[in-house]
């Protein structure tokens, strides 16, 4: 532990020397002084905690980052390029830094506010921090010092947006091993709805360090739709907190699709507080080389009447690593809960590793909860029938690994996001080289 | 609430097999130093191999801290406040027959219904009765020797087969395992040994029973199970303990190793005292079973009925090795009251072709904790391996909990690993087909109950299915939900 808070120290000085927002608010400045102190004390997590059983960040504490972007040229066609939808209210992060230009907040509905945190970070006293815990082991306490930009989105009650809030991380590539610290902000009022996209991308193939904290909060009634595309360089690290609180008769579906970095890590929470309130937490992770991915979730059910439903798969190539765990909580009294789970793992080659822990606690009785977890492979007779139909090898292996993979599209409500993402998994799989 | 209160009305139950065998015991006072772990090894005239590994365990014990990951909640055990040796007083050098031993010895074995005497003869079962810690009494020795099988107390086989000893002891649970595995191996008192040759069927049921008698005593037994190639042995352990007020700390450990096409079955009926209603008293039971599956195409299977003890800390594993080898792990763990269960196995496969399965049925009741935690390892190089996990739990009233940690950790792109777990609780509709078919309540939930646990019971060797399933009614009497 102690080697890995001396790790931490190049992170904890980092505040000194960088001009971080909010410095003039005396309740953010209490909030970054308590999470340096958790930082300081708990240091980067270590293997030896559970919820870090299999993924180390040695890599990362070794690896030296800067907190200062370079100048960096992203146009708006490239923006448009690297963007999952055209028609959609796009919010756009460049280097760790809100771009006005880039970014399409112009004609924006009644009801519908979209603040970069830098210039918000004075409203939002009442929101930030409450979905997540600085105590815990991770990265919440750091993204809570240094955090310095993000995007803050609320719908007012009622309201229902007529189409997606994009919101678009770009990592340049201008700044070698450049580190952000994002905060986002998504709170929904009574009875409203709205679909938000988290999607982050690199140009290029430079380091970087993403870490990132989403808190999301759902008012009565209200009903997001929340995505989350992770497609960062083949260098990048990416750590991600994304938590709820969900009020009654509200539901969350988040669907988080992890294709990018070499090291990524998800920790998702929903807290169910409020009677028929439902979660749908889906997710899909498809990695080769030597990626390495961790989706952590928690689904805490706390009141009565509360229903869960989660699907995990994931595709692992070459040397690459996933890690998934996935915690279904039924605390005392919360009768009537059904929750269900599942994880699904394909192996495509030696050399890869799959460590999958679906848990649940369950602390009522009239419950109805279930997870199932499998790791195989493709089906050789299903392989052998698409030869006979004319497909060579590579082809028919890409068509089932994505037939094992669209299972989790197909759970998408909107047809013009399920399109878009079906397009980037498309391009991720192996596809016949052109023989001469 | 009315319904509630009527269950907590006929929740107690007393624990039929309490009461406290008044015989003087040879004990070594409370308290464990490298000076105890020398004395046992004195007392029991070992040879000088055994007093060193005992010893590098104890060092190595010393190194260690309680492991605190399981779903467990108890006070700190003061391991200066247990004595380690406890043996029945010898009035000769030790009993030839059934006639030199201690009666009351034998009054305890009846009322717990052992099949020792005449009886056990016509049950076709031979005990290695295990009383705290020396063993007492051996039956059908010799229509077992006649085969070549040896079927002896631990300490007896140190002296007259001490390079079998050697070779095996701490081959599948090093001292170095875990905090329990280095305290037992240092300083374990007895336990059984077996041994089947080549070739040989064991014609008979192996049987052994083990008591917690004298207050304080913390049991340490040793279990090591041999089958050679082409061997099978198929051995049961049944446990009763008296009641008693304050914890008993019981840590045995249990090694099994199968050779080419050998095959073991280990089953277990647990029944120690689990405390009363307010957790007061009960065994703590951290156990370290695991088994080896050296041999190709070898098979283990472990069956545990797991209804005793305040908690239970209990992993039966089998490390499949061999190429072909099977490993199964059927499992009944009912918790009551304030009881406290996290027990579950591991599959750890390393040979090729190797499969697993994994049935696990928990049921709590109460205000109990139970928790399954199992691991499935498939190495890089075991390929074609396969495993099926299906493990339920029902849960009977809203203070009770059930919890499910199941690890898979797979390294091999041909492995087939396959996980289902459901929680949920006798439902209504299934009772009030019950009730509208003439049944009570009661019955009705024995049968559900029954039902839920028949693919764990039916792998039990017959006579202690009967026992399993009376116990699984005694223990959840009234608890309907």
């Amino acid at each position: 532990m102690k080697q890995l808070t001396e790790l931490a120290t190049p992170f904890a000085s980092v505040a000194d020397s960088t001009p971080l927002i909010g410095q003039q608010l005396p309740w953010l400045q209490s909030l970054r002084e308590q999470a340096t102190e958790q930082f300081k004390h708990n240091g980067l997590p270590a293997k030896k905690q559970e919820d870090w059983k299999y993924t180390s960040l040695w890599g990362l504490s070794q690896q030296a980052f800067t907190h200062t972007a370079n100048q960096a040229t992203v146009t708006t066609k490239q923006s448009d390029q690297l963007a999952l939808l055209q028609d959609a209210y796009r919010v756009v992060i460049v280097d760790g830094v809100f771009s006005e230009e880039l970014s399409t907040l112009a004609d924006l509905p009644q009801g519908l506010t979209i603040d970069p945190l830098s210039t918000s970070i004075d409203s939002v006293e009442q929101l930030l921090g409450q979905q997540v815990d600085i105590a815990k082991p991770g990265l919440t306490a750091l993204n809570t010092m240094l955090m310095n930009e993000g995007a803050v989105v609320s719908i007012a009650s009622g309201v229902k947006l007529d189409k997606p809030v994009e919101l678009l991380v770009i990592n340049s590539g201008s700044t070698d091993n450049l580190a952000i610290h994002l905060r986002n902000i998504v709170s929904l009022a009574e009875n409203s709805q709205a679909t938000v996209i988290e999607h982050y991308v690199s140009m290029g193939d430079a380091g970087s360090f993403t870490n990132v904290v989403t808190e999301v909060v759902l008012a009565e009634h209200a009903e997001l739709d929340h995505y989350k595309l992770q497609q960062e360089s083949a260098n990048a690290f990416h750590i991600a907190t994304l938590a709820a609180t969900q009020a009654e008769s509200s539901q969350w579906r988040t669907n988080n699709i992890s294709l990018g970095a070499k090291f990524a890590r998800n920790d998702i929470q929903s807290r169910l507080m409020g009677e028929q309130a439902h979660t749908v937490m889906d997710g899909l992770y498809l990695v080769n080389g030597e990626q390495h991915i961790d989706n952590h979730t928690r689904i805490d059910h706390l009141v009565p009447n509360t229903t869960s439903e989660e699907v995990y798969k994931g595709v692992l190539d070459d040397n690459s690593h996933a890690v998934f765990n996935g915690k279904v909580i039924v605390h005392k009294d919360a009768q009537k809960t059904d929750a269900n789970q599942s994880n699904r793992n394909l192996l495509l080659s030696r050399g890869c590793e799959i460590d999958t822990k679906p848990e649940m606690e369950i602390y009522a009785d009239d419950v109805k909860c279930g997870h199932g977890s499998t790791v195989g492979q493709l089906d050789e007779e299903q392989l052998f029938f698409l030869r006979t139909r004319g497909l060579d090898a590579v082809s028919a292996r890409s068509l089932l690994t994505y037939a094992f993979a669209v299972e989790v599209l197909e759970r998408i409500p909107s047809e013009i996001i399920r399109q878009a993402f079906s397009v980037v998994i498309e391009q991720r799989l192996p596809r016949p080289s052109v023989a001469a | 609430m009315a319904e509630q209160q009527q269950i907590d009305d006929i929740l107690p139950g007393d624990y039929q097999a309490g009461f406290v065998t008044d015989i003087e015991s040879d004990s070594l006072p409370p308290g464990l130093s490298e000076e105890v772990v020398r004395e046992i090894s004195r007392i029991k005239g070992e040879p000088e191999f055994l007093l060193e590994w005992r010893l590098q365990a104890y060092r190595h014990w010393l190194t260690l801290e309680t492991p605190e990951w399981a779903h467990v909640n108890y006070p700190a055990i003061d391991y200066q406040a247990i004595s380690y040796y406890s043996a029945p007083k010898k009035k000769t050098d030790g009993p030839k027959s059934l006639d030199e031993v201690d009666p009351e010895l034998l009054r305890t074995y009846e009322k717990l219904g052992v099949p020792l005497d005449e009886r056990a003869r016509l049950a076709g079962v031979a005990v290695d009765a295990v009383f705290d810690s020396v063993s007492v009494a051996n039956t059908f020795q010799d229509k077992l020797a006649e085969e070549g099988i040896i079927f002896m107390p631990f300490s007896k086989a140190v002296h007259e087969h001490p390079e079998l000893i050697k070779k095996y002891l701490g081959s599948v649970v090093s001292y170095k395992d875990n905090f329990y595995a280095a305290l037992n191996s240092a300083v374990f008192s007895d336990g059984s040994f077996v041994y089947i040759p080549k070739g040989k069927r064991c014609p008979m049921e192996l049987s052994t029973y083990f008591r917690i008698n004298a207050a304080n005593t913390g049991q340490f037994e040793r279990t090591l199970i041999i089958a050679d190639d082409d061997a099978y042995v198929s051995y049961l352990e049944g446990c009763t303990a008296p009641m008693r007020d304050e914890n008993q700390l019981h840590a045995a450990v249990v090694e099994l190793v199968a050779m080419d096409r050998a095959e073991i079955k280990y089953s277990t009926v647990q029944n120690w005292y689990p405390g009363d209603e307010n957790g007061v008293g009960g065994i703590f039971n951290f156990v370290t079973k695991r088994a080896a599956c050296r041999g190709e195409s070898s098979k283990v299977s472990w069956t545990q009925v797991e209804t005793g003890s305040a908690i239970t800390w209990k992993y039966p594993s089998v490390i499949l090795q061999g190429d072909n080898s099977t490993g199964e792990f059927y499992s009944v763990a009912v918790t009551n009251n304030m009881q406290q269960a996290d027990t579950g196995t591991k599959m750890i496969h390393l040979g090729k072709n190797t499969s697993s399965t994994i049935i696990s049925k928990g049921i709590s009741a109460g205000r109990s904790q139970n928790a399954y935690r199992g691991l499935v390892r498939v190495g890089p190089n075991a390929d074609n391996a396969r495993n099926y996990t299906e493990c339920d739990s029902l849960l009977m009233g809203d203070k009770c909990a059930a919890h499910t940690f199941p690890y898979i950790e797979v390294k091999n792109p041909t492995a087939q690993v396959e996980h289902e777990a459901s929680t949920s609780k006798i439902s209504e509709d299934q009772l009030f087909y019950c009730k509208q078919r003439g049944l009570d309540v009661e019955d009705a939930v024995s049968m559900i109950v029954n039902g839920f646990c028949k693919q764990v019971i039916r792998e039990l060797p017959m006579e202690f299915a009967v026992e399993a399933q009376n116990l699984l009614g005694l223990s959840l009497e009234g608890s309907v939900g």
